[in-house]
C-alpha cells in the first residue's frame, strides 16, 4: 500500500533499515576512541567508511585518555590507529598523514614537532614516523622500543609482543642515530648481544622480555 | 369390497383426513393403544369434542386400512381411481405420485406391494425409536391440515438435522450399557425405495397372484376377532357413573407418581467462560459532557508536525543505539581484557616454566653432585674403617703370636723337629755299626778266651799229666790239685774271675761318669724319650767301653779288627 503524501502519524515515518547498524557501529567507535573533537573525528570516520579505508578506531579503550592539556595528546592507541591506517604503504604522503592526524583530533603542532626531528619533504617512510612518534610518547629509548614492539607485533595483546629482529634493529639504529648521546659502537654492541639472544632462542624474533626489563606493560 | 378401499383412502392420506391432523403418526395410537394418554391428548388438541371416541375410531380405522391395503393391494390401486372420481377433492396427481416413488413420501406406494405392511410396521418402529423430535418436526410441518389440503398435494418434509453419532464417544455408566438405536439408515438401503430403471419396474400387479379367497377369509377372521374384542371391551365391567356433582378423574395407580407433561422436558445447559479472563478493560469513565461543543476544521496534514512526531522515535533510536553500543563496547572490552590478561599470564607462565625447568635442572645436577660426593665420602670412610680394622687385627695378631712363637718353637724343638745332623747321623748310622763292631769284637775276644782257656786247659792237663807222672812218683801232693783242677776247667766263668775285676770295674767307673754328664745335658728330654736316654746311656756305656777298651784290651789284634 503506497503511503499517502501527507503524514498523519508517527507510524508513517520510515527509518532506513541500515541506519541503526551504522549508528550503532559509529557510537561504539566513538565510545572506544573517545575523540576530543567528535565532529572532526566523525568526519574522518565517515570518509574512511565511505572510502573503505581502515577506520580511525582504537581497538581498545585507553583508560588514561590523553587530554592535550598536560601532555602531547599522542598515545600508543592513537599511534596504533595511525599504523593501522598507514602501514599498508611503505611511504606515506605527509599531507595524507596530516589529514589523518587531524582526524584523530591531534594537534598539528605536535605533528610538525615530530617532523622536525627528521625533516623531509612530501614523503616519509612510515616506519620512521612511527618510531619518532613512539619516541615522542616519552621515556627512554627502551620505552620507545617497547611501544614499537607493542604496536608492530602480531601477537595478541598481553602476549610476548615479538617482532622480527631486523625491524627492531632498523628502528633502534634509526632512533639511536638521532640521539647524539648514544654512540654508534654502543648501539652496535647492544644490537649484537640482542641478535645473538634472539637468534639462539626465538628464530629471529625479539620479544619484550628480551630487552625490556622495566615494569611490565599494561 | 368397494367400500373398504373408499374408507381406506382418507386414512392412508393422513394429511387430508381430519384425524390425520396429528401428522404422520398413525402408528402412535396403535403403539400406545387406544387409551394411550399422549394419543388422547393429541386428539384433544385437534378435536375438542368427543376426542376420545374419534381417536379410537381413527385408530381402528387406521388399523383397518392398513390391513386392507395389505390384503388387497391390486384392488386398492383400482379403487383409488374410483374414489377419486367419487370425491370432489383434488386428487388427480395422487396416483401419479404413487406410481412415481419419491423417497420423501414414505407412504407413497398405495397398494403397490403386499410387502407394504411389513415395511410400514418397520417404519413405525423406527418412528417410535427415533424419539420425539422427528415426530414433532413432522407434526409441525403438517400442523395445518387445512393448508395442506388447500395445497392439494401430499408433502412430507423432514428438517435437515445432524446425524446423531453412531456410537457414543464415552460410556455413560458402566451399569447401563446404552443401546443407541439407529435412527436413520442409508436411504438407498430402504426397501421401499425403488432402485434402478423405473420403466422396467413391474408396477402393475399381476392379478390373481395371491389367493383372493384366502385373503378374504383371513380378513373375515380378523374382522371377527376385532368385533369380538370390541364386544369384550363393551362387556367389561366399567366404573360406575359418577355421583351427581362429581366427575371421574384419571388417577395414576402406578407405584411412583410421574408427572405427565405435554411438553418434552428440556434442560438448559450453559457454558460460560471465566468472567475475568477475557474481560474487556473497564471503559473509561467519561462524565457527561457539559458546556458547548465548538468545532474547528482542520485541513489535511495540518496537525502533523514531523519534527515533533519524530522526536520520540529519534529518542528511542539514539537512546537504544547508545545503550546497546555501550553495552557491547563494555562486553567486548571485558572480553578483550580477559584475553589480554590471559595472554599475559600465559607469557608469565612460560617464563616461569622455563625458570622452573632451569631450576629443576640445577637441582638435578646438585643432587647428582651430592650423590657422587656422598658415595665418595662413603668409600673413604669405608676404606678408613677397613684399614683401621686391618691395623688392629694385625696388632692383635702380633701380640697373640708373640707368645705363641717361642712355645711353638719349644714344643717343636722338644718334639725333635730341630736336630743336629751330625748327632743324628751318629745316632742312626754310627752307633749301630759300633755296636755291631763291639759285639763282633766281644765275640772274637770270647772266642780268643775260649781258645785260651782250651790252651790253658791243655797246658794244665799236660802239666797235670806231667804232675801225675811225677805224682806217681809223689802221690800225696798231687791229689789236691786234681780235685780243684777239673772244677775250673769246667766253668769258664770261674776261670775268668781272674780277669774280671778289671773289666767289671771299668764299666762301673764309666757308667758313673756317663750318668753324671748326660744328666746335665738331657734334662728336658728325660720324660720324652727314655729310649733315647737308654740309647744314650748305652751309647755312653759303649763309648765308655770303647774308650776303656783300648786300655782293657790286651790284644792289639782286636783293636785293629774294631777299626775295620
Amino acid at each position: 500500500m503506497p503511503l499517502p503524501d501527507t503524514m498523519f502519524c508517527a507510524q508513517q515515518i520510515h527509518i532506513p533499515p541500515e541506519l541503526p547498524d551504522i549508528l550503532k557501529q559509529f557510537t561504539k567507535a566513538a565510545i572506544r576512541t573517545q575523540p576530543v573533537d567528535v565532529l572532526q573525528w566523525s568526519a574522518g570516520y565517515f570518509s574512511a567508511l565511505s572510502r573503505g579505508d581502515p577506520l580511525p578506531v582504537k581497538d581498545r579503550i585507553e583508560m588514561p585518555v590523553a587530554t592535550q592539556k598536560t601532555d602531547t595528546g599522542l598515545t600508543q592507541g592513537l599511534l596504533k590507529v595511525l599504523h593501522k591506517q598507514c602501514s599498508h604503504k611503505q611511504f606515506v604522503e605527509l599531507k595524507d598523514l596530516e589529514k589523518k592526524w587531524k582526524n584523530l583530533c591531534l594537534p598539528v603542532e605536535k605533528f610538525r614537532a615530530i617532523l622536525e626531528l627528521d625533516p623531509c619533504d612530501d614523503k616519509m617512510e612510515w616506519i620512521k614516523f612511527l618510531a619518532l612518534g613512539c619516541s615522542s610518547l616519552g621515556g627512554t629509548l627502551n620505552t620507545a622500543m617497547k611501544n614499537v614492539c607493542e604496536i608492530l607485533t602480531a601477537d595478541p595483546e598481553g602476549g610476548p609482543a615479538r617482532i622480527p629482529f631486523d625491524t627492531f634493529s632498523l628502528i633502534y639504529q634509526y632512533l639511536a642515530s638521532l640521539d647524539p648521546e648514544i654512540s654508534a659502537s654502543e648501539t652496535e654492541t647492544y644490537l649484537a648481544t640482542l641478535r645473538e639472544k634472539s637468534e639462539s632462542r626465538k628464530n629471529g624474533m625479539i620479544g619484550l622480555s628480551d630487552f625490556y626489563t622495566g615494569k611490565t606493560s599494561g | 369390497m368397494a367400500a373398504l378401499p373408499a374408507k381406506e383412502r382418507p386414512v392412508r392420506r393422513r394429511p387430508r383426513s381430519p384425524a390425520g391432523g396429528r401428522g404422520h403418526e398413525p402408528e402412535a395410537p396403535l403403539a400406545t393403544g387406544p387409551f394411550g394418554h399422549p394419543a388422547r391428548r393429541n386428539c384433544l388438541e385437534f378435536l375438542p369434542p368427543g376426542g376420545t371416541q374419534r381417536c379410537l375410531a381413527t385408530g381402528a380405522g387406521a388399523a383397518d386400512s392398513l390391513l386392507g391395503t395389505r390384503s388387497k393391494p391390486g384392488e386398492a390401486a383400482t379403487c383409488c381411481a374410483g374414489a377419486l372420481a367419487s370425491r370432489p377433492l383434488p386428487r388427480q396427481p395422487r396416483p401419479r405420485a404413487s406410481r412415481h416413488p419419491c423417497p420423501w413420501h414414505y407412504l407413497h406406494v398405495s397398494g403397490s406391494h403386499d410387502s407394504l405392511a411389513p415395511t410400514c410396521l418397520r417404519a413405525r418402529l423406527h418412528r417410535r425409536g427415533g424419539g420425539s423430535t422427528p415426530d414433532m418436526a413432522s407434526a409441525m410441518t403438517d400442523r395445518n391440515p387445512r393448508a395442506a389440503e388447500a395445497s392439494g398435494t401430499y408433502t412430507y418434509t423432514s428438517r435437515p438435522r445432524a446425524v446423531p453419532c453412531q456410537r457414543r464417544r464415552y460410556r455413560d455408566s458402566l451399569l447401563q450399557p446404552v443401546e443407541e438405536p439407529m435412527n436413520y439408515g442409508n436411504i438407498m438401503y430402504d426397501r421401499r425405495v425403488i432402485r434402478g430403471n423405473t420403466y422396467a419396474l413391474p408396477t402393475g400387479q399381476v392379478p390373481g397372484q395371491p389367493d383372493p379367497l384366502e385373503l378374504q377369509r383371513q380378513q373375515q377372521a380378523r374382522r371377527r376377532a376385532l368385533a369380538r374384542k370390541r364386544a369384550q371391551a363393551q362387556l367389561r365391567p366399567r366404573t360406575p357413573e359418577p355421583v351427581e356433582g362429581r366427575k371421574h378423574v384419571d388417577v395414576q395407580t402406578e407405584l411412583y407418581l410421574e408427572e405427565i407433561v405435554d411438553r418434552i422436558v428440556e434442560v438448559d445447559m450453559e457454558c460460560q467462560t471465566d468472567a475475568f479472563l477475557d474481560r474487556p478493560p473497564t471503559p473509561l469513565f467519561i462524565p457527561a459532557k457539559t458546556g458547548k461543543d465548538v468545532a474547528t476544521q482542520i485541513l489535511e496534514g495540518e496537525l502533523f508536525d514531523f519534527d515533533l512526531e519524530v522526536k520520540p522515535m529519534l529518542q528511542v533510536l539514539v537512546g537504544k543505539t547508545i545503550e546497546q553500543a555501550l553495552l557491547e563496547v563494555m562486553e567486548e572490552e571485558e572480553l578483550a581484557n580477559l584475553r589480554a590478561s590471559q595472554y599475559k599470564y600465559e607469557e608469565i607462565r612460560n617464563v616461569e616454566l622455563a625458570e622452573v625447568q632451569r631450576l629443576e635442572e640445577q637441582e638435578r645436577r646438585h643432587r647428582e653432585e651430592k650423590e657422587r660426593r656422598k658415595r665418595q665420602q662413603w668409600e673413604i670412610v669405608y676404606k678408613h674403617n677397613e684399614t683401621s680394622q686391618k691395623i688392629s687385627a694385625r696388632a692383635f695378631a702380633q701380640r697373640y703370636l708373640a707368645d705363641l712363637l717361642p712355645s711353638v718353637f719349644d714344643s717343636l724343638r722338644n718334639s725333635g723337629y730341630f736336630y743336629d745332623p751330625v748327632e743324628r747321623d751318629i745316632e742312626i748310622g754310627f752307633i749301630p755299626w759300633l755296636m755291631n763292631e763291639v759285639e763282633k769284637t766281644m765275640e772274637h775276644s770270647m772266642v780268643g778266651r775260649t781258645v785260651l782257656d782250651m790252651l790253658i786247659r791243655e797246658v794244665v792237663e799236660r802239666r797235670l799229666n806231667s804232675y801225675e807222672r811225677k805224682e806217681d812218683t809223689q802221690p800225696s801232693m798231687r791229689s789236691d790239685d786234681v780235685f780243684s783242677g777239673p772244677g775250673t776247667v769246667k766253668d769258664p766263668s770261674v776261670s775268668l774271675e781272674l780277669q774280671e775285676p778289671t773289666i767289671s770295674q771299668q764299666p762301673l767307673l764309666d757308667r758313673d761318669s756317663s750318668q753324671t754328664i748326660p744328666s746335665q745335658e738331657r734334662r728336658p728330654m728325660e720324660e720324652w724319650d727314655p729310649v733315647w736316654q737308654n740309647d744314650q746311656g748305652e751309647l755312653k756305656e759303649s763309648g765308655g767301653e770303647e774308650l776303656s777298651q783300648p786300655e782293657g784290651s790286651w790284644e792289639p789284634g782286636n783293636h785293629s779288627a774294631a777299626g775295620q
